[in-house]
């Protein structure tokens, strides 16, 4: 790896060496893990979150269970593991460790209080241990304690006020990490905004069942004859962040920095999650499927995207997209085109055709003889599910063209 | 045999099908296996419904998986390819047979029986094909087999490094079990036989595949040595007495004469058996040689000396031992009628090549014997049949495989076996 562009950037007051820190999570369940993750690259963590310990905290086995699809492993991943297993005083440890041996690195303390009192002493144990931020864990979707976790996240009152609880007791920045098992994600982000947060975190795993064994009428993981909806992320909930991320960023009531999560893998999510609003981000399950070393790729490919769109700061790219996410009322619907065709490149497959014909405007017939399909552009609606299903790309052999005063196209009457 | 894709590999070969509108690879399946079906099935994790349509197109779908030359067959026309490379649709057909093995998953039942008696003579792919698909539609189907068990060419022409024992009784099973019953030891190969079974056995139809079982040999002055063999039975021998052929050629050098699939078969098993060094003589060029690339390119891993260009012209024989071979290099003039470049002799390139073994390898055609079952035949002793179905001249007597084309390969025999169940039960079923 060559030398990079300085990839730091303004998160909430402090100053990371670059946007990505590890998530509250299994890859940050020690100081030991998280210095190897610091030495890797990663800019901070926010540190598995620490309960009191009032409550055992015992995992399920197993606890987690992965989603493939078509051969490819771990498109998402489902996990029943709650909040830190081990006593606080370890994790308070850690975190010491970690701000002594890593002063540059931001070591962000993830709480999870069961009462108002729990929150004020964990707020106030973890910043006496030097964390330099907190996160509230009002999001995590499976805890085993009654009104806990994700149960917080929507009873908009108890985060409101728990948030208050804690920004009453310490003097670094306080964010409240959402939910995204709600209607909207601005309103509890409102609120947390009126307890005093000073920055919002989002999404907390997706509440889903990956799938149900055949044989044994259970869902995955089976946790000795049973399963229980819980939390789901990887690649396959990124658009889902995203989305809770543009919504909060295009919310001028709300206002505050955000910390992007959700199905990161790479530079190119990454610099997504920056356009539409985060100033940081976190990552779990990428790690999970491939270890602390996709630092190294991340940071290398934000520093090339850098050079390439000559961006000086990082900075300088959150929030770029929001001009352009808007409500579907404000499209121009009189402006439409058609699905074009770089036939010289087409290998001869009709999976086109097929989709036309069963899914789109049937504006494509088959020539038998060539094997290449045929288009009558009158009937094309633009839907651009060819190009969805077409083999040849990077780059696309079907893309979107704009066709002046061509008209909106709408299936014939039956004849 | 090559190891077996896992569940995973197939799966994710399976993805990179481009499941093509037109399906090419279906085209290009002279039995009609249907691999877009097959392939597609399994992406959408429909592994039963993905066997039984192998199985229901092809009995023989396990054997044509593992020897069919997929390159210049299904895949040839594979729309992958022009992407990167085409589907390893064989590989993908052979796990699915196995895992309904594997699984105890039978993809094909038999009819309730429709009283029709038929005969099949040759428990070759044609004759098992044909038998699979009458047993099937409910016949009660006899196979006559003259050798002691039963596959053809399949059991005794195919090396086991390509087609394992286990695995050809494990898809005979599946045949069996239609209910289909194998007479071994049982020569059916007179005119009065098929009378015989035509009458008194009450047999309503004839199927006639006894494939193509004579070598065609070197045309040369000397050849009276116990060390020159025809491929057939050498590679029989390997087949079927593996420590006696290990015997014969262990540290020997082996001459193979031919470019064909059964040159490579017998050169790649002489190899594997520990002979010393197998040279393959071949005269015309690489490009010519009629073999399967596939063949080829293992034959060059396996360390086969390929020798191009040149022609054996006679044996050296000294008291009944092969000692070596008179061979003298070509070169390449105008096409023949076979459309490839014909081969000249070179004046002043003869030269005696030393030799503990020869294998003559040069083609299959059925017996001169296959004139006796009384049907017309051709120069070749190829019996003459007058559609595709393979109707002879006598009614209610089909012919197929090896015996009606020469030799070819196991999808075509395949084909004829389906193609000849079809018009027999059409034509039972309209004679009530």
């Amino acid at each position: 790896m060559g030398k990079l562009n300085d990839l730091s950037i303004n998160f909430c007051g402090l100053t990371l060496e670059n946007p990505v820190m590890l998530s509250s999570s299994p890859v940050s369940n020690t100081g030991e893990m998280v210095g190897r993750a610091f030495d890797a690259g990663f800019a901070g963590v926010v540190y598995k979150t620490i309960g009191k310990g009032a409550f055992e905290i015992i995992h399920p086995a197993p606890r987690m269970a992965g989603y493939d699809y078509e051969g490819r492993k771990l498109i998402g991943l489902q996990n029943v593991e709650q909040i830190s297993d081990r006593p606080m005083n370890d994790n308070l440890k850690d975190l010491k460790y970690l701000k002594k041996n890593w002063p540059k690195k931001a070591v962000i303390a993830s709480i999870m209080g069961f009462s108002r009192d729990e929150w004020r002493e964990l707020a106030i144990a973890t910043e006496d241990a030097g964390a330099d931020m907190l996160e509230l864990n009002f999001s995590c979707p499976h805890m085993a304690i009654e009104g806990s976790g994700m149960k917080v996240g929507q009873a908009f009152g108890l985060l409101k006020e728990y948030t208050e609880i804690v920004k009453r007791h310490v003097k670094i920045p306080v964010m409240a990490k959402m939910t995204p098992n709600i209607t909207d994600i601005n309103e509890p982000a409102l609120y947390a905004k009126q307890g005093g947060a000073d920055a919002i975190a989002a999404i907390n795993t997706v509440s889903a069942l990956v799938g149900i064994g055949l044989d044994d009428f259970t869902p995955r993981p089976n946790v000795f004859g049973f399963g229980a909806a819980s939390g789901y992320s990887g690649p396959a909930v990124k658009p889902i962040g995203l989305r809770c991320i543009a919504q909060m960023a295009g919310n001028p009531a709300l206002g505050l920095p955000l910390s992007g999560i959700g199905g990161i893998e790479t530079w190119v999510d990454v610099v997504e999650f920056l356009l539409c609003g985060a100033s940081s981000v976190q990552i779990t399950t990428g790690v999970i499927h491939y270890g602390y070393r996709i630092i190294e790729d991340i940071l290398e490919g934000l520093s090339d995207y850098m050079g390439e769109k000559g961006v000086t700061s990082l900075n300088q790219l959150v929030g770029r997209a929001l001009p352009n996410i808007v409500t579907p009322d404000r499209f121009d619907h009189a402006r439409q085109g058609i699905a074009n065709y770089d036939l010289d490149r087409c290998v001869g497959c009709g999976q086109c055709h097929i989709v036309c014909q069963d899914a789109g405007g049937q504006c494509l017939t088959w020539n038998n003889d060539r094997r290449r399909p045929v288009m009558d552009e009158k009937k094309c609606l633009a839907c651009m599910i060819c190009s969805f299903v077409c083999p040849v790309a990077h780059p696309p052999m079907i893309t979107f063209k704009e066709v002046p005063n061509k008209p909106a196209v709408r299936p014939p009457a039956m004849e | 045999m090559e190891k077996e894709f896992t569940m995973d590999q197939a799966m994710q070969e399976a993805a990179r099908c481009l499941m093509c509108h037109d399906a090419p690879c279906a085209c290009g399946c002279p039995a009609g296996t249907e691999p877009d079906r097959f392939i597609r099935k399994l992406r959408l994790r429909n592994l039963k419904g993905a066997a039984r349509v192998i199985k229901e197109n092809n009995a023989l779908g396990g054997v044509c998986a593992v020897v069919c030359p997929t390159c210049t067959l299904c895949a040839e026309g594979c729309t992958a390819a022009g992407l990167d490379r085409p589907i390893r649709i064989g590989e993908i057909q052979r796990f699915l047979v196995e895992w309904a093995w594997q699984t105890g998953f039978a993809p094909l039942k038999a009819d309730a029986p429709n009283g029709k008696k038929v005969a099949v003579v040759g428990s070759g792919p044609a004759g098992l094909t044909c038998a699979a698909e009458l047993a099937r539609a409910g016949c009660k189907t006899v196979v006559f087999e003259r050798q002691p068990e039963p596959g053809g060419m399949l059991r005794y022409g195919i090396p086991p490094h390509r087609l394992s024992l286990d695995f050809l009784n494990r898809e005979i099973k599946d045949i069996e079990a239609l209910g289909v019953e194998i007479r071994c030891n049982t020569a059916i190969e007179k005119a009065a036989d098929l009378d015989r079974l035509l009458s008194a056995e009450g047999f309503d139809a004839v199927f006639i595949a006894t494939g193509a079982w004579s070598s065609v040999a070197l045309d040369v002055p000397h050849r009276d040595s116990a060390d020159i063999f025809d491929a057939l039975s050498f590679l029989k021998q390997a087949k079927t007495d593996p420590q006696a052929f290990a015997a014969r050629v262990r540290g020997k050098v082996v001459a193979v004469i031919g470019g064909g699939d059964s040159a490579m078969d017998a050169a790649v098993s002489a190899r594997k058996a520990g002979a010393l060094d197998v040279y393959l003589f071949y005269r015309r060029s690489f490009a010519e040689m009629p073999g399967d690339s596939e063949e080829k390119r293992q034959a060059i891993s396996a360390g086969i000396h390929f020798v191009i260009l040149t022609q054996p012209t006679d044996f050296v024989i000294e008291n009944g031992k092969l000692t070596g071979l008179k061979v003298v290099r070509t070169r390449l003039d105008a096409p023949d009628a076979s459309g490839r470049r014909r081969p000249v002799r070179m004046a002043g390139t003869e030269h005696e090549f030393q030799a503990d073994l020869a294998v003559e390898a040069l083609g299959l055609v059925p017996p001169q014997e296959a004139d006796s079952f009384g049907l017309p035949v051709d120069a070749q002793h190829r019996i003459i049949v007058r559609d595709g179905a393979g109707h002879t001249a006598r009614p209610f007597v089909l012919a197929g495989g090896d015996a009606v084309r020469g030799a070819s390969i196991v999808a075509r025999a395949v084909h004829d076996g389906k193609m000849a169940a079809r018009a027999i039960l059409d034509e039972l079923k309209s004679r009530g």
